[in-house]
């Protein structure tokens, strides 16, 4: 455990060469320091950290809400009863009456259908986009790359509060532009409609989700422009004298070259996609008809507004094994696919 | 697979050949033109907001609407700069403090954590970098709610202190430091522990200085991590007078939604700045962003 690391006072092995005046007098100032910046840190981090993780585990077990008494420690016990693993056993009720289940079986549904959406979409993006800019004159680069980047610098309110405008249905942009295209007044009630659906998704979902993208793409489109530039010239020079065309040269060459980081930066945009939360909770704030309501937002919701926060540990704990599990996988799916 | 393999074994050939000529001009034609419309595009969002700022109540609410305004005014501007419910100048400064003091304490406790872990050896030193690493795997959502009623019970709610102090040490950070300082010599502090040197004196005066770049970096990254932060400083903070800068924007066009010509004023005005400043800087922030392919 990490809580006893930095304490440990065994003597240090005594590196044997080379031969030290008095390695004891030299060692006694390292020790000391790394005393003096360890424990500290341990305290910081069993405080900080390991509690807050060990409190999540035990809030997951109890009906608890910040409003009751309770009793012992940290409120959990009297009236706010320990219930077991009843909080697990109820999310995964698929018959359950209760409006939190419902709530969080849908709102895992709409997570995934929004993580799911955004991953081939940020990649169809980002990476033809990578190579085209890549492949314009060297002067131009910085200044497209700045553009599509421009976003992911911006905070995530300030995009939300400007798409809302862009999407609004009378006074919109989006609205205003498709009138233009196709001729006649457009009023598309991009975020409120409930009714609305595309391929049987939610058109508030897909809004969000265009929102999103637009914050996004710029991440991991520096990402895979460093990647290209990381690619030995010679290797798409090859290609081109041995008489590839340029779709060719990307399929053969560029991209299982890419492959490594294409992985990695498929995990880390579904880590964050699944625990969107700020578009959401300024957009929409779950509506309409809870068609976004994303997993982060119910919890948020449940924890703070509705204050079972009992029942939002263990909700957030479902998350947590989520994101492990993308993890892992990633772990295993790199250790095996990263050779070339 | 087996094409890369064959152009790596033709790599050497290749160097000594001139470069062969690239893609057809229509090619190229259309390239630019994709480029262009996607550009303009992905712009299109940020002049819509800018423009919406200048618009008249009257002609923001126009059907159509237009693009650019007809009739150009600040009265949004004046609107919100005397809006007594808006102090503009407190949520700068609040937002300020916790980002200034998250880059601080970030970059104090990485860059000393990371000497250690990097140059030191000890017992339980694998347990605690591979503990903090795997914190880097916790989503917030799940720290979140422990750490309200710790900070509940600090009486730290609603305090600018309580968004600085939950994220004093940053595993990230401390990893990032760690590689750094890694590959500084060891031979340089040795000798300077030869010389009589203090252990802070050498981190000071000699890995410190060595990876300067690393921290504007992580300074820079820390930074806006920080001043863009919306859900844990939403939660901490519960009088708008605490509040930073992306919590009363959303507030504000909660409260507005009717007017959107003063709602993108307000956008403008606590966006603008500071992502000017991260415009000019964004060359370390990508840096940032691309050496660790983490957030």
């Amino acid at each position: 455990m990490a809580t006893d690391t930095g304490v440990a006072t065994a003597p240090r092995p005594v590196p044997p060469a080379p031969p030290r005046r008095s390695s004891g007098g030299i060692e006694a100032p390292q020790r000391r320091f790394r005393w003096a910046v360890l424990s500290p840190t341990v305290l910081y981090l069993a405080f900080f950290t390991l509690l807050p993780l060990v409190w999540v585990f035990a809030l997951s077990m109890f009906s608890y809400s910040p409003r009751r008494e309770g009793a012992g420690i940290g409120g959990l016990g009297g009236d706010n009863p320990f219930v077991g693993l009843d909080n697990f056993k109820e999310m995964f009720n698929f018959s359950s009456q209760s409006l939190l289940t419902e709530s969080f079986q849908n709102s895992v549904k709409i997570t995934l259908l929004f993580a799911f959406i955004v991953l081939p979409l940020n990649l169809l993006i980002t990476l033809p986009l990578a190579v085209m800019i890549e492949s314009v004159a060297r002067r131009l680069r910085p200044f497209l790359r700045t553009v599509f980047f421009m976003p992911v610098l911006a905070s995530a309110v300030a995009v939300a509060v400007i798409w809302q405008y862009v999407l609004n249905p009378q006074y919109g942009l989006a609205n205003a532009m498709i009138g233009k295209v196709t001729g006649s007044v457009t009023a598309i009630s991009w975020l409120n409609d409930p009714n609305l659906t595309v391929f049987g998704i939610p058109i508030a979902l897909l809004a969000v989700t265009f929102a999103y993208l637009w914050m996004d793409i710029g991440y991991n489109l520096v990402i895979f422009i460093a990647a290209l530039q990381g690619i030995p010239k010679s290797l798409t020079e090859a290609a081109d004298l041995d008489g590839a065309n340029s779709f060719q040269r990307f399929r053969l060459v560029t991209l299982p070259l890419l492959k490594p980081t294409i992985l990695l930066t498929s995990v880390l945009t579904m880590i964050s996609s699944f625990q969107a939360f700020d578009l959401f909770q300024v957009m929409t704030l779950g509506g309409p008809d809870e068609q976004t309501r994303v997993l982060s937002l119910d919890i948020y919701e449940n924890a703070f507004t509705f204050q079972a926060m009992g029942w939002a540990a263990a909700e957030s704990l479902v998350l947590l094994a989520i994101v492990l599990a993308i993890t892992l996988l990633q772990a295993r799916l790199l250790r095996t696919k990263w050779s070339y | 697979m087996a094409t890369v393999a064959a152009a790596e074994r033709s790599e050497s050939a290749i160097t000594v050949v001139a470069p062969p000529r690239r893609a057809v001009p229509v090619g190229r034609l259309v390239l630019y033109l994709v480029l262009l419309i996607s550009g303009v595009v992905a712009a299109l969002p940020f002049f819509w907001m800018v423009f919406g700022s200048f618009k008249t109540g009257a002609e923001i609410r126009q059907i159509p609407p237009t693009f650019v305004p007809e009739t150009w005014t600040l009265d949004n501007y004046r609107t919100i700069l005397q809006d007594p419910e808006l102090p503009l100048t407190t949520f700068y400064r609040n937002s300020l403090f916790v980002a200034v003091m998250n880059v601080i304490t970030t970059l104090f406790m990485a860059s000393l954590l990371g000497y250690i872990f990097a140059k030191y050896r000890f017992r339980g030193r694998q347990v605690m970098f591979w503990y903090l690493m795997a914190l880097m795997m916790v989503p917030p959502s799940v720290l979140m709610i422990p750490n309200y009623l710790i900070l509940s019970r600090l009486g730290l709610l609603n305090n600018l202190w309580g968004l600085v102090i939950t994220v004093i040490v940053d595993p990230f950070a401390v990893f990032v430091m760690r590689q750094f300082i890694m590959a500084l010599p060891d031979e340089q502090i040795e000798s300077a522990r030869i010389d009589g040197a203090s252990e802070f004196r050498i981190y000071r005066t000699i890995v410190l200085p060595q990876v300067k770049p690393a921290l504007a970096t992580l300074g820079l990254l820390t930074f806006m991590f920080n001043w863009n932060a919306y859900l844990w400083p939403l939660i901490v903070l519960t009088q708008n007078d605490k509040r930073t800068i992306p919590v009363i924007l959303s507030w504000y066009s909660t409260q507005h939604s009717a007017q959107l010509n003063l709602v993108m004023a307000a956008a403008v005005l606590m966006v603008v700045p500071v992502l000017v400043f991260f415009l000019f800087t964004q060359r370390w922030i990508v840096a940032g962003l691309t050496l660790s392919g983490g957030k």
